[in-house]
């Protein structure tokens, strides 16, 4: 497989292939590669969408993510599948929890999985990731995984933590790792819940606060 | 004395201004102690959290519940480069109401290179020890009996004793614990004695006012002084801006955000201390070593960590030491954690009940060229810091080190097979295949490190030039600044934070108070 390092491209709009390398995948030059140019506009693959719809990734990034998953988590006895457990909706789901500016990174970081220029700079390969077949998928991954690049293996540890964690804290799959969950009995959501405000009068009574400032209005 | 009162971020839907005496932004384990120890003072006190109030009422020792409302950016933060991830808390309590419950107090010789290399005046065992003795005594610290040990801790037990390496029963701030190892998750029973539960409702008591959902956005400075604390309310379900602000007008401002939001809320301010504001963060880098037994292990049941071995904290010069400890083992931060990918992975995963993991904390910023990391902000309107963390030769040469170390441990309790953390890992079954470490990859994302305990940011020391805050935890540039949080300190400890940041705090507490 031919490698090309990124490092080797001018970075655009960056001053140095130092600052570059400083700045890290997340807003760095790997990104900027998502944008325009013939290759990078090579349409990839759908994949049927959920009902419940989509709320921060594309069609596109859904596929994606949907055969990242498919690789990191492959169908196991006993194990659910990703489809099963509605994988990437959780974690599209996820991504509308994310403090500003995690969201928008991950959408660029799938675009990049698929993105033809990226496949061609780094593996010669100019076809879309999810137009790939899977055993050329997993040889893509493969390259992320242990590139030379921290740059390459960032992206690849970003998706990996985000379907990881989404899958095994989902308890539908607690049964296959052994896992019995929290013990039965104990959590009380209905606890009663500390709050002050209250203070003795002059009887020793509690009584509520008249007026609901902090420190002294 | 009225008692004061907490207040979520739904309750606050108009714009207000308060006035105090101390406005304290942070709840954790330095914000914590010190509004208490202000509160009982007289002083009125004014407490910012970021973090949501929550409670035994909401912790169900599920992971998937706890990291995204409990820890920072959803259990997600970590360095730029994703190299290692951060597990810090965000909650009222801070880091006190999901960490592990293990106290130590701050070793010796890490005072002594306080006072020899940063010149930090008056911080040595017989100025703490009285703020040490009365914080174990009201969160009732004590050592973990043996017969209790998990068994996950006792991997830990037996194979120290084996190779004759040293060893010790952990001392935990827990009281009627029935040790069900949800430590990381809240605890649901109010066994942790977390500032959550101790602390803060005593300071309430005592008159304090907390904010909970608010996030101290910037300090506004005129001359000397710190004139105003400037917050945004965040909705409790989103955690995003409601738009409501809350301006705190007091008469002194103790920051108490720990390593990464403390300084970050200094920069935000403006306030660069010459530069040194975000710099010399240390995040006791954390390698862990995964060992399969014939037996279950079951490492999600008991109190998590109460075996450490401090065998290698003391390795000569140029080397890092590091504390070996054990981690409880949920699936989620198991899977996050545990190398492989794709049907190795799941082969890993489908053994959880057997697997054990050791984990060494290796001690940065002592070694003379050590700096640690930095923190820096990005770009307006992005909820993260910029946060490095170059991991160099030394750090390199630690974990090396430590995973042949606790490999031979787990092989001498009786592992089946040990696993490193890297990427694709090392599996070996005797001791002779320890030195496969040797041949492994040793760099970033190859190797997978992690970090509970981050510190430092607003270091503490004599020189201006080349710290932040003075010995008496004074901005070393402003009159009524102060910081009190684990963000002050030098260098990292090689033992758990969070009695260090207590007794530090229960200090500051006197030079505060004295400011008002």
């Amino acid at each position: 497989m031919t490698r090309k390092p990124l490092m080797h491209l001018p970075p655009p709009g960056r001053p140095s292939r130092r600052s570059v390398l400083r700045r890290g995948l997340f807003g760095g030059a790997l990104l900027a590669l998502g944008g325009a140019g013939l290759l990078a506009a090579r349409p990839g693959a759908l994949v049927p969408l959920p009902p419940e719809g989509l709320r921060v990734l594309s069609p596109q990034e859904y596929a994606v993510l949907v055969a990242f998953a498919r690789h990191a988590l492959p169908n196991r006895p006993g194990f659910p599948t990703v489809e099963e457990v509605h994988l990437a909706v959780q974690v599209d789901r996820l991504l509308t929890r994310t403090v500003p500016g995690v969201a928008e990174e991950v959408k660029q970081l799938l675009g990049l999985f698929d993105n033809a220029l990226t496949g061609f700079l780094f593996a010669g390969q100019p076809r879309a990731f999810t137009t790939l077949s899977h055993v050329e998928q997993a040889v893509v991954l493969e390259g992320w995984r242990t590139s030379r690049l921290v740059l390459r293996r960032t992206g690849f540890t970003a998706l990996r933590t985000l379907v990881y964690g989404a899958y095994y804290g989902n308890p539908a799959t607690w049964a296959a790792v052994g896992y019995p969950g929290p013990l039965e009995g104990i959590h009380q959501p209905d606890a009663p819940v500390y709050r002050g405000g209250k203070r003795a009068n002059d009887n020793g009574a509690f009584v509520e606060p008249s007026n609901a400032g902090g420190g002294t209005p | 004395m009225s008692e004061g009162r907490i207040w979520t971020g739904d309750e606050l839907t108009q714009d207000r201004e308060v006035t105090c005496d101390v406005c304290i932004v942070g709840s954790g384990a330095g914000g914590g102690v010190l509004g208490e120890a202000l509160a009982r003072r007289g002083l009125s006190v004014v407490m910012l959290e970021e973090g949501g109030y929550r409670t035994r009422r909401d912790f169900d020792m599920r992971e998937d519940t706890a990291y995204p409302a409990l820890y920072q950016e959803l259990g997600n933060r970590t360095t730029d480069d994703l190299a290692i991830t951060l597990l810090q808390g965000r909650t009222v309590g801070g880091g006190t109401t999901v960490n592990w419950s293990v106290c130590f107090r701050t070793p010796t010789r890490i005072l002594d290179v306080w006072r020899d290399v940063h010149g930090v005046e008056g911080i040595h065992e017989s100025t703490l020890a009285p703020h040490w003795e009365w914080m174990e005594r009201r969160l009732h610290i004590r050592e973990w009996p043996l017969e209790l040990l998990n068994r996950n801790n006792q991997v830990l037990w037996n194979g120290t004793e084996r190779l004759g390496y040293s060893r010790e029963l952990l001392k935990r701030n827990v009281h009627n614990c029935i040790n069900l190892g949800s430590c990381g998750h809240g605890c649901p029973v109010d066994a942790k004695q977390s500032m959550l539960v101790t602390l803060i409702p005593d300071a309430v008591e005592r008159g304090m006012t907390l904010f909970a959902n608010t996030s101290a956005r910037r300090l506004e400075v005129k001359g000397r002084r710190v004139t105003a604390v400037h917050a945004e309310v965040l909705d409790p379900a989103t955690q995003l801006p409601t738009g409501v602000k809350l301006t705190v007008r007091a008469k002194v401002t103790a920051v108490c955000g720990g390593a990464i939001n403390s300084p970050g809320l200094l920069l935000r301010s403006g306030l660069t201390g010459n530069g040194q504001v975000g710099r010399r963060l240390f995040l006791h880098p954390v390698v862990a070593s995964g060992a399969f037994f014939d037996e279950p292990v079951d490492g999600f049941n008991g109190a998590p960590m109460s075996v450490g071995s401090h065998q290698f904290m003391d390795r000569g010069p140029g080397h890092m030491g590091y504390l070996i400890e054990v981690p409880p083992i949920h699936p989620m931060l198991s899977a996050i954690v545990f190398p492989g990918f794709g049907a190795q992975h799941q082969e890993f995963m489908s053994r959880l009940r057997h697997l054990n993991a050791l984990i060494a904390i290796t001690l940065d910023g002592v070694l003379p060229e050590d700096e640690g990391g930095t923190v820096a902000l990005r770009r307006a309107g992005e909820g993260r810091y910029r946060i490095d963390y170059p991991l160099r030769e030394h750090n390199w040469e630690a974990f090396r080190h430590a995973l042949k170390e606790m490999a031979r441990i787990q092989l001498a309790a009786g592992a089946r097979e040990v696993l490193s953390p890297h990427s694709t890992p090392v599996v070996m079954r005797t001791e002779a295949d320890l030195a496969k470490l040797d041949d492994a990859p040793y760099a970033p994302l190859q190797l997978k490190v992690s970090s509970a305990h981050q510190m430092g940011g607003c270091c503490m020391g004599k020189d201006p030039e080349r710290s932040v805050v003075d010995s008496r935890f004074r901005y070393h540039h402003l009159d009524n600044l102060f910081v009190a949080d684990a963000s002050v300190f030098p260098t990292a400890l090689g033992v758990n934070p969070q009695h260090t940041i207590y007794g530090l705090a229960r200090l500051a507490s006197g030079f505060v108070a004295g400011a008002v």
